[in-house]
């Protein structure tokens, strides 16, 4: 306790929560080796947009099932096309997945939870909420399903069906903050200036709830992986493409033959994205979480 | 009497859930789901034909009428004949829902149990290397896909790669020697799937109550640990942990046991669901969504008695 005090005397400046998250991430060696590795996955998901590496993934380039050699690093599917190459052009796709869907479903989650927030028990709040609580009640992969033939095997059916089921998390988070910030004097101020509504939602209010979105874009990612992974063996995800799901999803084929190359690549290369994408997310967590700033 | 009226006004404060969920499911699946039409007919229809299957699955009416219609069965609970199959669809889910509660409840129980006592451990030496395993571990937990877990299992413990030791695939329930030879690999994969969130949840929810001062008065009266965690500590985390438990009941039901039931070839209510969205079953679809949310407020229900019933401060007023 003497420490903080005598720390808080040496340095003057006025701490934000930001320049205090920083620091505290800085010295979190666990996300900081999780934020390494997922810039390293995303190194190879940046190579696989711009064309630099992958780019035979749909190419039959060696025989059936070949084994593990310098030219098939983790040797060949059931007709012959390279693994390692599938798995590295997934990771382009599970970026895409994540990051569509996290963005957009904390973007809509912040949106909504700071309107129903904000004009707490109008009719704005009760529809919101009344939204979400509908969204919570329907079966995840149901609703994937039908919004699936809803939009007639549009590839954007399966991102469209996380985000709306994604948000509601959010939104719930956001509006509890936004209930609490809007009693605060900074937002009366607001109002006895003459404010508009939406401009002080917008422009005072919502980014004062930045640390819950930053946080739930990071759990909403390694959900949206996750899901994607099971839609795709479902059927209902990834169409025209390759996914770390859809290897799975073929690699039950060669099962029978004793061949579980394809499972453990994109198994590996899943769960060490997932891992480092939960270390980091739990780093990012403790350092926002402004209970803990002043500790 | 109390509590009778507190009941009555809670599931009538559903009533806009239960319609929102089911307007968004009707559109959804029936409005723009998969049109049957033509898997009935034969070869070169006559125009007459097409009306008259059209006519048969309800497809001519307006979406209004079809709505109120959907509503009247859920009220009667009637949903007619499956379009696939022609069996009643009460019969239908009569026969797979205690399949998929046979199949889903051993795991969900043993697995919330194992969770709390990991929660409880790693709590009580916190900071300890015990906690630092099972916490570590939780994620790691977590990073693994369910679909890789029930790969990985199926292929350790079910084929000659492995120990063979379980069926892959297939439900018999005759006696109780062939019931848990074969749900014994999908409860582990249930399980082991669920341990990691449920562990850091409860651990969370088990150290902000270790954090508060009449656990440490009581520690310091020298209480021995085990009455220690029940009276002062899970008592008192009792509101969050049913909110848990409770809100993942509707899920396990449907939801959850698609994967499994997939994967497994085992007939529950969760596959049955699937395959009717992916074939266009309206009458199973219409029965599966909408009692579901029957399922979602009654659970909304009991958990609010529950609450009362765990801490007197709750109000049923």
């Amino acid at each position: 306790m003497n420490a903080v005090i005598a720390d808080a005397l040496a340095d003057p400046t006025p701490r934000s929560l930001w320049s205090a998250a920083v620091r505290k991430l800085a010295r979190d060696r666990a996300g900081l080796i999780g934020l390494a590795v997922v810039l390293a996955y995303l190194v190879a998901a940046l190579g696989v947009w711009l064309g630099l590496w992958a780019t035979e993934w749909a190419e039959i380039t060696g025989s059936k099932w070949a084994p593990v050699s310098a030219e098939h690093w983790f040797g060949t599917n059931i007709i012959g096309q390279d693994i390692f190459q599938r798995g590295i052009y997934s990771t382009a796709t599970a970026f895409e997945v994540g990051l569509v869907v996290a963005v957009l479903a904390a973007a809509l989650g912040g949106v909504l939870g700071a309107l129903a927030g904000f004009f707490v028990g109008s009719w704005i709040d009760e529809l919101i909420l009344w939204a979400m609580g509908v969204l919570d009640a329907m079966p995840f992969y149901l609703l994937v399903a039908a919004v699936a033939f809803a939009l007639a095997d549009n590839p954007w059916s399966m991102h469209v069906a996380m985000i709306a089921t994604f948000w509601t998390t959010t939104s719930r988070l956001v509006r509890g903050e936004v209930i609490k910030l809007r009693g605060m004097e900074f937002v009366e101020a607001a109002r006895a200036i003459g404010v508009p509504p939406t401009v002080t939602i917008f422009r005072h209010i919502l980014p004062n709830t930045t640390h819950i979105l930053l946080v739930q874009m990071t759990l909403a990612f390694v959900d949206a992986i996750k899901a994607e992974v099971i839609l795709s063996f479902l059927g209902l995800g990834v169409k025209g493409g390759m996914s770390w799901g859809l290897m799975i999803s073929e690699s039950t084929l060669e099962f029978l033959g004793g061949h579980f190359n394809n499972l453990i690549a994109a198994s590996c290369l899943m769960f060490g994205l997932v891992y480092a994408f939960n270390m980091f997310a739990d780093a990012l967590q403790d350092a926002l979480d402004p209970k803990q700033v002043s500790a | 009497m109390d509590l009778l009226r507190f009941a009555l006004r809670k599931l009538l404060a559903g009533l806009p859930l239960i319609l929102g969920v089911t307007l968004l499911s009707f559109t959804l699946m029936v409005y723009f789901g998969p049109d049957k039409t033509y898997q009935l007919l034969g070869k070169n229809p006559t125009p007459e034909q097409i009306a008259e299957i059209r006519h048969e699955l309800g497809y001519d009416r307006p979406f209004v009428t079809r709505y109120v219609e959907y509503l009247r069965q859920l009220v009667t609970l009637d949903f007619g004949n499956s379009d696939s199959t022609g069996e009643e669809v009460n019969a239908v889910l009569a026969r797979t829902i205690p399949v998929s509660l046979a199949l889903e409840l051993p795991g969900f129980i043993l697995g919330n149990l194992l969770a709390i006592g990991l929660a409880l451990t790693a709590g009580y030496f916190r900071g300890g290397w015990p906690d630092k395993l099972i916490m570590g571990l939780a994620v790691i937990g977590m990073s693994i896909s369910f679909l890789i877990v029930i790969f990985a299992f199926q292929i350790w413990f079910c084929t000659s790669y492995g120990l063979d030791w379980f069926p892959v695939r297939g439900w018999k329930a005759e006696n109780l020697a062939e019931y848990l030879r074969h749900i014994a690999v999908p409860t582990l994969a249930t399980m082991f799937v669920a341990l990691g969130y449920s562990t850091r949840f409860y651990r969370a929810v088990i150290v902000e109550e270790l954090n508060r001062d009449h656990v440490r008065t009581a520690r310091a009266y020298g209480t021995p640990p085990a009455r220690l965690f029940y009276r002062n500590i899970l008592k008192n985390c009792a509101i969050p942990i049913i909110t848990r438990i409770m809100f993942t009941i509707p899920s396990i039901v449907i939801g959850g046991a698609l994967l499994i039931e997939t994967t497994f070839g085992i007939p529950g209510v969760g596959k049955v669901a699937y395959e009717a969205i992916v074939s266009g079953d309206q009458p199973v679809l219409k029965a599966v969504v909408g009692l579901t949310a029957l399922l979602f407020v009654v659970t909304l229900l009991i958990t609010d008695i529950l609450y009362r019933a765990v801490d007197p401060r709750v109000s049923i007023r």
